[in-house]
């Protein structure tokens, strides 16, 4: 925020006093406690990679790639990212475009718009959310096979009834 | 030819929203993409979090596109909607399988045309589209997402920021809108939901 600064859960302050530019590599700080975030203002454009040892959220906008690792990133409601990111636990709350991987759970809230690929655990989204993307969620091998846990006996008949049907007059073809 | 009703000329009689119901048509319709093990199906929304996670965990990967809130945005911003198709912008016989929930109901005829001629080609020869239209429209004529229930079992949840008009159709008129495809299956069930499973012919590429 201009002429403001920012803290983070622990009081670190985090923005400049002025808006900055940036480009290349920056390295968020990693001699903080686990709870520790650092947030980037709004009015901060970073292009370039972020490689860190906390959370981090973006208020400003992002070109590039964030690794944090087993931390935790979250893109705010005035965020705006494109790239690649890695970590923990993701949230997108603002403009996002492209490639998220969690370790854990990712979350799109209603105020995001979403355009791009998920690979993660599992996945929050409100509905309203806005998004155009892929979902790939870790399968654990046993998992994989629950979904066909009742297998069809056809792939796609022309008549007959088929496995889990609704009690009789339920339904009618038509 | 479909008659349209808008969310601001709702019916204050209209019937409560349908009960739940178990999809058979669904269960026809994701049993082959399963089975292909890479299977790749396209949701056209409206986006719900335990639909991307019913799909998204039986499927490799699992394609969302929410043209609900794409038809929203497009409406706000211009007073005739453009060319909202844009956003389905997949190669051509990418999908084994598409859903279409619902999304019919709020187009009229022009635009169904369109959207089934666009499924038509982004569905691989042989790839199933699942198609469920309401017989009469939900009170207020709002949208309802569909939740999806690991036994099939369908519930519903109102959408009120989809305010979206609503264009009823008789079977007929639905089914001749659908050219291109082979009915496979169709079913109505008591709560006036209708489904059809339709297959893309093998002899169109």
């Amino acid at each position: 925020m201009l002429g403001k600064s920012k803290k983070n859960e622990s009081g670190k302050v985090v923005s400049p006093d002025r808006p900055a530019e940036s480009k290349g590599t920056a390295f968020i700080s990693s001699s903080t406690a686990r709870e520790e975030k650092t947030i980037i203002g709004e009015h901060i454009f970073i292009e370039g990679s972020i490689r860190g040892e906390e959370n981090l959220e973006i208020e400003g906008s992002m070109k590039g790639s964030i690794d944090l690792g087993k931390h935790n990133f979250r893109v705010g409601p005035n965020g705006q990212v494109e790239g690649e990111i890695n970590a923990r636990n993701v949230s997108v709350s603002g403009e996002f475009k492209g490639n998220i991987k969690s370790h854990e759970k990712v979350e799109v809230t209603r105020e995001a718009d979403f355009y791009g690929e998920i690979k993660a655990n599992s996945i929050s989204i409100e509905d309203g959310a806005y998004i155009k993307g892929v979902i790939e969620l870790d399968r654990e091998p046993n998992r994989k096979s629950s979904g066909a846990q009742k297998p069809i006996a056809t792939a796609a008949p022309e008549t007959g009834k088929a496995p889990g049907a609704t009690s009789p007059g339920d339904k009618k073809e038509t | 030819m479909a008659t349209s009703i808008t969310p601001d000329h709702r019916d204050p009689n209209a019937a409560l929203p349908p009960a739940s119901y178990t999809s058979e048509i669904l269960e026809l319709f994701l049993g082959p993409l399963i089975r292909l093990g890479d299977g790749q199906m396209l949701d056209v929304g409206p986006v719900c979090e335990e639909n991307i996670m019913f799909f998204a965990s039986r499927l490799r990967r699992h394609y969302v596109c929410d043209m609900f809130l794409r038809l929203i945005r497009e409406q706000s911003v211009a007073r005739h909607s453009r060319n909202a198709w844009r956003h389905l912008d997949y190669p051509a016989r990418f999908f084994d399988g598409i859903h279409l929930w619902d999304l019919c109901d709020h187009l009229d005829d022009k635009k169904v045309s369109q959207l089934v001629e666009l499924c038509l080609s982004m569905l691989q020869p042989g790839g199933l589209l699942m198609l469920t239209a309401f017989e009469k429209p939900s009170p207020s004529a709002r949208v309802n997402s569909f939740i999806i229930k690991p036994d099939y079992r369908m519930r519903f949840r109102v959408q009120p920021h989809l305010n979206l008009s609503w264009h009823c159709r008789h079977n007929r008129a639905l089914i001749s809108i659908l050219t291109g495809f082979s009915i496979v299956k169709s079913l109505r069930y008591r709560n006036g939901i209708r489904e059809i499973l339709l297959k893309k012919p093998l002899s169109i590429s």
